[in-house]
């Protein structure tokens, strides 16, 4: 009975090896790049605490457009429900960092997953408070002396990124992705982003957010517009990298 | 006056005349009531018809009308209270008083609970709107529901400071049933928040349609609502007691101290006279939402005119007259259906006017936990209890205090003390 116990569990142990073997796993990647003159973020005014966040050049950040027009802080997670995970990644990292430095947030936009703490932070010298104003998680505005920080988890995912403010200094907003999923990502100053480890061999669905343009309507890859309602592009995921190229969002979107 | 229109003007006040006859003599029949869609979030959604229909039948079959409440098990709420609160104005079968919520909320937080009553635009602050199901003067952490006896302390002791009368003179039962009418507007609010938000994320083979299962609609929606509302009876903040041996004059002054401190920070608000002078130009959670989409409506309406139709192709063009009416339509509900947004001044603490309860707890209660729906942040894991008491003595000597400079001998306006 023992014996075959033992059996049967090293059998359903090397099934279960194999299987992640088996299973391959694809990186989606590409750039997001502004079809439309760059625009030259307006300067903040820093009228509250001014002896400490006066110091700083604060610039509107609701549209960070890079030299070679690459659209920083572009929101990308994949949307399906039940979408497989990556071994190495099953259980979220230790924690996600939003920092309130320099009388703004850093970063302008935090990716966190459901079950991973929040930690906020306070690195400046004057005290902030920051309102994360979730929808289905509760929403939360703790107090963050300087030099202190707050911890919030999060049981749900959110639909759409939530706003984190500080009441304190109304020039500081970011946003705050939630997913169930490790696949969620910001694109970098460049424009570019990177979503590692999707389960490939099938066809998965993106999410595409910015702040300004809300969810990205349309976009152009190699000169061929691509409608996608609600922000929803279906990427068929092979194994190894799938590199989405160069997809050009029109200024009009982000006049809203 | 030209006799040409003397017959006309006689004739309309004639026509005045038998409509005023026929209202005296009661031959037409008042109008059901009924519950006002929340247009404001469905445009912000773009719902489509449909779907703003969709959302009101299932609406009707959990909450039933104003007249006639559906009480669904699963709110967790007693029908007989309802039942007393609901429905016109009118004495029952054994000469108890119905309709109450109409008698005495309904004027300024409307028959939906949306604040949209025909008072609501001539008071300011304005009323309450239930249906986000946000309340701010509980004994529960910031983004908990009120306890039934928070919402009921708020009737009995109104909102000093703001056009909330107290009931403390109707019967504790009166109380109570509007209490729970309450509870139920907005747990009917809420819902109806979650059902059309839920749209957003449906996938494409749900073709805009909710599914109307028992599962989602019951067991996803309505539970997850209601039971944020029965968690709150476990939910009151322990507090714990002011030291009994505390030396009230080095409290206030330890008080003081965190008051302009960079820990508490009540002085960025509040101001550095006490007076809610230092940060004028926020808005809480309620206004902030009209803010935003008037914002997102002038830019829209500003990146239309400047998009040039000519060279569109046929879907393009059918796509920018629907952006074209939704701007139209979104201008035309927030005519109707909100309010002229409104900033939230930071508390005046030198009035001594306490809008959640002056008892010391009150104070304790909004320190902790913050305000929800005001900018008030929580100052609980921050600063630990016996500071939050330092402060409570503190704020609540702000009224008093003489010997300061700015002391209440001193003149209240700002202007004045600089």
């Amino acid at each position: 009975m023992k014996a075959s116990f033992t059996l049967s569990f090293a059998t359903v142990a090397a099934l279960a090896v194999s299987a992640v073997h088996a299973d391959e796993w694809g990186t989606i990647k590409g750039k997001f790049v502004f079809g439309g003159a760059a625009p030259t973020a307006t300067e903040l005014k820093a009228d509250k605490d001014v002896e400490v966040c006066g110091k700083h050049k604060l610039l509107a950040e609701e549209l960070v457009v890079a030299a070679d027009k690459g659209i920083a802080n572009v929101v990308v997670f994949v949307r399906d429900k039940g979408v497989k995970v990556h071994p190495d990644l099953a259980t979220p990292g230790d924690k996600v960092v939003l920092d309130n430095k320099d009388c703004r947030f850093e970063p302008h936009v935090a990716v966190v997953r459901t079950g991973q703490t929040l930690v906020i932070r306070n690195s400046d010298s004057v005290g902030h408070n920051s309102n994360v104003a979730t929808i289905k998680n509760s929403p939360s505005n703790n107090l963050i002396p300087a030099g202190g920080e707050a911890t919030v988890t999060f049981a749900s995912e959110e639909a759409i990124p939530a706003q984190v403010t500080c009441n304190i200094h109304p020039w500081m907003k970011s946003w705050l992705v939630v997913r169930p999923n490790p696949y969620a990502t910001v694109s970098k100053a460049d424009g570019s982003f990177e979503i590692k480890n999707v389960p490939a061999g099938g066809e998965i669905e993106l999410q595409i957010w910015h702040e300004k343009a809300g969810y990205v309507g349309e976009v152009t890859v190699s000169g061929k517009a691509e409608k996608i309602a609600k922000g929803r592009k279906k990427v068929k995921v092979a194994a190894g990298d799938n590199d989405l190229g160069e997809m050009v969002l029109d200024a009009n979107l982000f006049k809203k | 006056m030209t006799p040409e229109t003397m017959p006309r003007r006689s004739s309309i006040a004639f026509a005045g005349l038998i409509v005023c006859l026929a209202a005296l003599t009661g031959c037409g029949k008042t109008p059901p009531a009924y519950f006002r869609p929340n247009m404001v979030e469905a445009t912000k959604q773009r719902l489509t018809p449909d779907q703003e229909k969709q959302v009101a039948t299932i609406l009707l079959a959990m909450f039933g009308t104003p007249d006639e409440p559906v009480c669904l098990p699963e709110t967790g709420l007693d029908e007989a209270k309802l039942r007393l609160a609901a429905g016109p104005v009118r004495s029952d079968i054994v000469g108890r008083k119905n309709g109450l919520y109409r008698e005495h909320c309904g004027h300024c937080h409307g028959v939906t609970g949306d604040a949209l009553g025909p008072t609501a635009a001539f008071l300011n602050p304005y009323p309450r709107d239930y249906r986000p199901g946000v309340f701010k003067f509980k004994s529960t952490e910031r983004a908990d529901k009120p306890t039934h006896a928070d919402l009921v302390r708020v009737l009995h002791k109104g909102i000093p400071g703001t056009s909330m009368p107290s009931f403390a003179l109707l019967p504790a039962a009166q109380v109570d049933a509007l209490a729970e009418y309450v509870k139920y507007l907005s747990i009917r609010g809420e819902t109806e928040l979650t059902l059309m938000r839920a749209y957003f994320e449906l996938d494409d083979e749900a073709q805009g349609s909710l599914p109307e299962t028992r599962e989602f609609l019951i067991d996803e929606t309505l539970v997850t609502v209601a039971d944020k509302w029965k968690a709150a009876a476990d939910a009151e903040i322990q507090v714990p007691p002011m030291p009994a041996d505390i030396d009230l004059v080095a409290s206030i002054a330890k008080g003081k101290e965190l008051f302009y401190g960079d820990k508490a920070n009540c002085v960025k608000c509040h101001g550095v006279t006490g007076l809610g002078d230092g940060q004028a130009n926020d808005y809480d959670d309620w206004n902030k939402a009209i803010v935003e989409i008037g914002k997102e409506l002038s830019s829209g309406s500003a990146a239309a005119r400047e998009t040039s139709t000519s060279g569109m192709s046929p879907d393009e063009l059918s796509e920018h007259r629907a952006q074209l009416a939704w701007l139209d339509k979104f201008g035309r509900v927030l005519d109707g259906d909100a309010l002229e947004p409104r900033t939230i001044p930071p508390r005046n603490l030198r009035h001594g006017i306490y809008r959640g309860g002056r008892r010391p707890i009150d104070l304790y209660y909004r320190i902790h936990a913050g305000i929800n729906g005001a900018p008030m942040p929580a100052a609980k894991g921050t600063v630990p209890p016996e500071e939050i008491w330092h402060i409570v003595n503190y704020v609540r000597s702000l009224p008093y205090e003489l010997d300061g400079e700015l002391g209440a001998d001193k003149p209240m306006l700002a202007r004045d003390r600089f």
